[in-house]
């Protein structure tokens, strides 16, 4: 079953775009992230040129972004207070972003430099999940206690900052801290986001747990909700650019927004633990498939792009 | 249907022309089935009969060429182990497609002019565009654009055959792939004799969307604004019917 797409001018099979996007939504459902990381490639993989494939994916995103959001605000489980502050961050954030990313453009080497940046990002990120996530699985099973770590650097760093001036009580995340840490926070992730072109809930929840400390349960939902502010903005700018064909959006969302409810709902059947270390290994995937995209011979060291 | 009694008929009216014209002229003349391509949602690709009569001597040269495009090369480069894109080259007005067909068995026909009329594909003119690049490296970038152009089923590899019913009348069958651009393609047929063209003739064929398909393409190039709030509206309103799709019949 085959469909012409208006603005990718190729014709696709239907079954494959509705089976993507039933993956894409059921990960980004069970995760609080995005997807983008997963769609993109998949959309690229069969024949879609990639900037249409990235805003495709981006409108997905909201589809699945929403359904996922509705089970979690059913719940209770959605700092929508926080997640407005991280949207305003994130918007900043990404403005600054073009700058640097022209910046970076016109002295060239912007590829290298970002893909590196990310790599370590997502490497250290990754890591810190699954051994902070195994050692507490092993402590509720096991009942093995880990000598207390001496503070950080970066801890008391982190410390010192949420105590800045302008504290604001977040009682959904059970939380009080400087409104300057989620802001900052939130535009460094917005700024890679423009760079690396990618949604960034692979950032931004590692962020909420760690750095934000906020309660476990509304973190999901919290992620989705900002999401879908960054999708939306990122849809209607790419559509601006005639980079949206709708037709395979449509298919897609159409999925997408039935796998992320199953995805949410399993995720409220896995404890959360668990859940995290998936969401790590998820991660240290992602990373690794970066890395060895990065250190192998291309199969082609040329590639090849129509400007319509 | 229609469209084949159509073809049948025009086919034989023009053989019949053709032949009491071309015995005494030194020319070259030739039709399409038809002008235009009409993608759809259902569109997988086209075919077009190409048919026309020629006098007793002379080679005929039917080269198909697609629409301008811009295109953009990537090359990527090896830093300690690490691979990164380096070099990126644009390409201005260049085809977009192009096959050729020809019946040159018994004549050779000179570099000059089959590079004159960019004839075959490494005659074709490509505009690379960079600031500083070394002829090397511009050969390296059009061996791989005219490659990947190839796979694509852009370009034909190869110099296909024309047909011949007798002497004097032949046929083309142009076959468009399903990936083929929107615009105006142009079919030129070259007559040459004696190494040197006598004859010209070029037909356009209208490649464009129809129906539901070019009703989007034509909403989203003339009101992005609209389209992109449109294509969020659908995302949201998907999302949140789902939900409640799923809450009264599977249960919160």
């Amino acid at each position: 079953m085959q469909i012409y797409l208006p603005i990718a001018e190729i014709p696709i099979n239907i079954i494959t775009i509705l089976m993507f996007g039933l993956i894409t939504g059921f990960i980004a459902g069970m995760f609080g992230i995005g997807g983008g990381f997963l769609a993109t490639p998949l959309l690229i993989f069969v024949g879609i040129p990639p900037a249409i494939a990235v805003a495709t994916s981006t409108n997905q995103i909201i589809a699945s972004s929403t359904s996922g959001l509705l089970i979690h605000l059913r719940k209770g489980n959605v700092d929508i207070k926080m997640g407005l502050v991280l949207v305003i961050g994130g918007f900043f954030g990404s403005f600054i972003g073009i700058y640097i990313f022209k910046f970076l453009q016109k002295t060239g080497q912007i590829d290298i430099a970002v893909s590196i940046i990310y790599v370590v990002f997502l490497g250290t990120i990754g890591l810190n999940m699954l051994i902070n996530s195994i050692k507490q699985l092993l402590e509720s099973k096991y009942q093995i206690t880990w000598e207390k770590e001496h503070d950080s650097a970066f801890a008391r760093c982190i410390a010192k900052a949420k105590k800045m001036p302008l504290q604001v009580e977040f009682p959904k995340s059970q939380i009080t801290v400087s409104l300057f840490v989620p802001i900052i926070l939130s535009m460094l992730i917005g700024v890679l986001v423009v760079l690396m072109g990618i949604g960034g809930g692979f950032l931004m929840i590692p962020a909420m747990i760690s750095i934000l400390k906020m309660r476990s349960e509304v973190v999901t939902g919290t992620s989705l909700f900002q999401i879908i502010f960054i999708a939306a903005n990122a849809t209607f700018l790419q559509a601006m650019n005639n980079n949206l064909d709708i037709v395979l959006a449509a298919l897609m969302i159409l999925t997408s927004a039935i796998g992320s409810q199953i995805g949410t709902k399993t995720s409220y059947k896995i404890d959360t633990e668990r859940l995290r270390s998936f969401l790590a290994l998820l991660i240290l995937a992602v990373c690794l498939k970066m890395l060895i995209s990065l250190f192998t011979d291309p199969a082609n060291i040329y590639s090849l792009e129509i400007i319509k | 249907m229609m469209r084949f009694i159509s073809i049948i008929i025009l086919t034989f009216q023009f053989f019949c022309f053709a032949t009491i014209k071309t015995s005494y002229a030194n020319s070259i003349i030739s039709g399409i089935s038809t002008s235009e391509i009409e993608i759809d949602t259902s569109f997988k690709g086209a075919k077009i009969l190409l048919f026309g009569a020629k006098g007793y001597v002379g080679n005929v040269i039917v080269a198909v060429r697609g629409p301008k495009k811009q295109f953009i090369l990537t090359k990527k480069n090896e830093l300690f182990g690490i691979w990164y894109n380096g070099k990126r080259v644009k390409l201005n007005d260049s085809y977009s497609y192009y096959s050729l067909f020809s019946t040159f068995i018994d004549q050779k026909i000179p570099e000059q002019l089959l590079s004159d009329l960019e004839l075959g594909k490494n005659n074709i003119d490509l505009n690379f565009y960079s600031a500083d690049i070394d002829k090397k490296a511009i050969e390296d970038f059009r061996l791989y654009f005219l490659d990947e152009m190839q796979k694509e089923n852009l370009y034909l590899s190869d110099v296909e055959k024309v047909d011949f019913l007798n002497e004097t009348l032949f046929k083309v069958m142009l076959e468009f792939p399903k990936n083929i651009s929107r615009g105006t393609y142009s079919v030129d047929i070259y007559l040459i004799d004696d190494g040197s063209l006598i004859s010209f003739q070029s037909i356009p064929i209208y490649v464009k969307q129809i129906g539901f398909s070019a009703k989007i393409l034509n909403f989203a190039n003339q009101e992005p604004l609209k389209f992109g709030l449109l294509a969020i509206f659908i995302a949201l309103f998907t999302g949140w019917f789902t939900n409640l799709c799923f809450c009264r019949f599977f249960g919160k």
